[in-house]
């Protein structure tokens, strides 16, 4: 299911030419996080984004392909489409998957650097154990 | 004196206390270093960890795995699905919150005797709690270094427009206006509950159990006794051993609005008035776009206010820094659209409303046993929700902003100043906006008639002995201003009577 959100990620923020795209993040590693940490029905929510994006593509550039066998410029037209689709349901579950990709890459020490911010500290996860 | 975390199965963890907190956010803690400062001994039940600023995370993914409750994933079951956001450790949601202090305004109290019959007399007290409590968490307007550009120019924008706005005052000893209240206060600036009054409770000689979610309120007849649970680690998720907390004198319950229904619920209260009166102040951010840069995540992440049209329409406004991690999820659009808005994220300053919805909705149960909170705003609602929309991006305009992003579906994604007027005609239905609820009240009301309200007028609940509501589920309308004054001052009010009895 992650490459599923993988997808629909990288065809949401991709690489421009001012700005490093969300596959130049550790990506994987985000997700693999994700999947360990993550609320039971946040995850489900994700992956049914990931889901939602991969079969969408009939509503929104009316073609009968999963997202994943879109060439190029289509995916991306999907990408715009399917986060303001007129059905609440499907922008819901694209909004979810760009708010988690927006979180990999916002913290992101490249990415922060062209915006003149500091690196994270880092998340050290501990707390009181006594 | 003791601390007690995570417990893996082994012996039932058991404790005896004159009182016993559940929850340690707003009320519980307030509640809890009340009663300890009176030289009962107290047992606070926490089902969050306990985490200092060391332990503080520094991503908003952090802050959601570490501090809110459920990921922030609990959301609005109605028209519209909107985040719910709570905190889930010690200190509850002051750890995530900006810190604003307000004083509970006096007409919130003629309502709540005119509509259910108790509380107007509380208003004394209450004030005479926020002047001490103010003065036990350093209560200071933002300081003039830390106010930061997008604070100043709503400043910039309300004075041009004429109508009142101030810098906030805050629990913050010398902000150092680096904008991440959100993420908990790594600078330990904010006074953040977690860090005074949990631990005067523990130097009181009380006992905190973190990682411990009571499950059930125990009774001896009516009287209640106690409460049990289950630790949980907070990352394995891993059911730890049992625990006990048997308490002599009472019960006060604080684990939030979409939490203590449930509890008591769980606990085999029949009340049917449980889980209802819900309200909320949702609110959505405008954002404008500025000439030179703005780079609102340096200064107070929320630094000014304005409460002028607290009474009518019904909204508050304030400014909140929004972290560049967040950002993707805010702004509308995919792809190398979304790339290149992204891109002006310097230039950018988000305002945000808080409506002052009379809208009353619902707390259930799921089968799981988590809260669902059935809730969709109506249309006098939407009407304020537009109107405090159509004025923040008058402000943007007013203090010089070049573009207005309204992020709202249906809507062009970007509106030059002289065509905001736009707005006014923005839609009315809720699915067109994304919106947070973070102010929340009700689902355990106080009130005259047992009929109608779960707890009296100093928060015991009807039909019971020894158990008291001490946190925001025992409000019972909407404040149209920050609560955690308010929340503060009844739990103080209220244990200091518990203390009395
Ligand atoms: C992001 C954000 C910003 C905010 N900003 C402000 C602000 O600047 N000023 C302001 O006045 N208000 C603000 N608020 C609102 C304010 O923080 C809350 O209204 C207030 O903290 C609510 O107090 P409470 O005691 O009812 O609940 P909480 O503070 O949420 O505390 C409830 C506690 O109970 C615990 N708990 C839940 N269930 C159980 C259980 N079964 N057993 C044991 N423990 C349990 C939770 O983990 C939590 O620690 C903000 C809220 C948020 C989320
Ligand atoms: S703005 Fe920064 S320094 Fe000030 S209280 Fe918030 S996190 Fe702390």
């Amino acid at each position: 299911m992650i490459w599923l959100i993988k997808v629909a990620m990288r065809a949401m923020m991709p690489r421009t030419a001012a700005l490093p795209g969300i596959e130049d993040t550790d990506l994987d590693g985000f997700l693999r996080r994700m999947k360990r940490d993550a609320d039971f029905l946040y995850w489900l929510g994700l992956v049914a984004g990931g889901v939602v994006f991969a079969i969408s593509p009939i509503l929104t550039v009316f073609v009968p392909l999963p997202a994943f066998l879109l060439p190029r410029g289509l995916l991306a037209k999907h990408a715009e489409r399917v986060v303001s689709h007129p059905i609440y349901v499907v922008r819901q579950a694209a909004f979810l998957v760009r708010l988690s990709a927006g979180m990999c890459w916002g913290a992101d020490p490249k990415v922060r650097a062209r915006f003149a911010l500091a690196p994270y500290a880092g998340d050290p996860g501990t707390f009181r154990s006594s | 004196m003791s601390h007690v975390a995570f417990q893996p199965r082994g012996p039932r963890v058991e404790i005896e206390a004159d009182f016993v907190v559940v929850g340690s956010g707003a009320g519980g803690a307030t509640a809890a270093v009340t009663l300890a400062r009176t030289g009962a001994r107290v047992a606070v039940v926490e089902s969050g960890a306990w985490r200092d600023p060391a332990d503080y995370p520094a991503s908003v993914y952090g802050a959601m795995r570490d501090m809110l409750d459920a990921w922030g994933s609990n959301f609005t079951r109605g028209r519209a699905y909107w985040p719910i956001v709570q905190g889930n450790l010690v200190g509850g949601s002051t750890v995530i919150n900006s810190a604003i202090a307000v004083r509970t305004p006096r007409d919130v109290f003629e309502r709540w005797q005119r509509e259910v019959g108790v509380g107007g007399d509380l208003a004394p007290a209450v004030w005479e709690a926020q002047d001490d409590i103010e003065r036990e968490l350093c209560v200071e307007e933002v300081p003039p270094a830390s106010r930061g550009r997008s604070n100043l120019l709503a400043k910039k924008g309300a004075d041009t427009l004429g109508y009142e706005g101030h810098f906030m005052r805050r629990y913050i000893r010398d902000c150092r206006g680096d904008g991440q209240c959100l993420q908990g206060c790594r600078e330990d600036r904010k006074q953040s509950l977690n860090r005074n009054y949990m631990p005067e409770v523990l130097a009181r000689g009380g006992d905190v159990l973190s990682c411990a979610p009571a499950s059930k309120i125990s009774f001896n007849k009516q009287r209640a006794v106690g409460v049990v649970g289950r630790f949980r680690h907070p990352q394995t998720k891993e059911r730890g051993a049992e625990f006990q907390v048997r308490a002599r004198k009472g019960v006060l319950v604080a684990a939030s609005v979409t939490r203590s229904p449930l509890l008591l619920a769980a606990s085999g209260l029949k009340n049917p008035m449980l889980g209802k009166g819900f309200r909320a102040h949702p609110g959505t951010p405008v954002f404008g776009v500025y000439d030179d840069p703005v780079d609102m995540n340096t200064g107070a992440t929320q630094g000014w206010a304005s409460i002028a049209h607290r009474e009518d329409p019904g909204f508050k406004l304030e400014t909140l820094s929004l972290p560049l991690d967040m950002l993707a999820g805010r702004l509308s659009g995919a792809g190398t659209a979304l790339m290149e808005r992204i891109g002006e994220f310097r230039h950018i300053a988000m305002w945000v409303h808080a409506c002052r919805a009379e809208t009353v909705g619902e707390v259930r149960s799921t089968l799981t046993g988590q809260p669902a909170v059935h809730y969709t705003l109506d249309r006098a609602d939407m009407l304020r929700f537009r109107a405090a929309v159509y004025l923040l991006a008058r402000t943007h305009v007013a203090a010089g902003a070049r573009a207005i992003l309204p992020a709202i579906h249906g809507m062009p994604y970007r509106l030059m100043p002289d065509e905001i007027d736009q707005l006014k005609e923005a839609p009315l239905d809720p699915r067109a906006y994304v919106a947070i609820l973070s102010h929340l009240f009700g689902g355990c009301v106080m009130g005259r008639d047992p009929a109608m309200s779960v707890c009296d007028g100093r928060g015991r609940v009807h039909g019971r002995d020894g158990l008291v509501i001490v946190d925001a589920s025992a409000i019972p309308s909407n404040l149209g201003v920050n609560p955690q004054h308010t929340i503060m001052a009844l739990a103080r009010i209220w244990a200091n009577d518990l203390a009395a009895a």
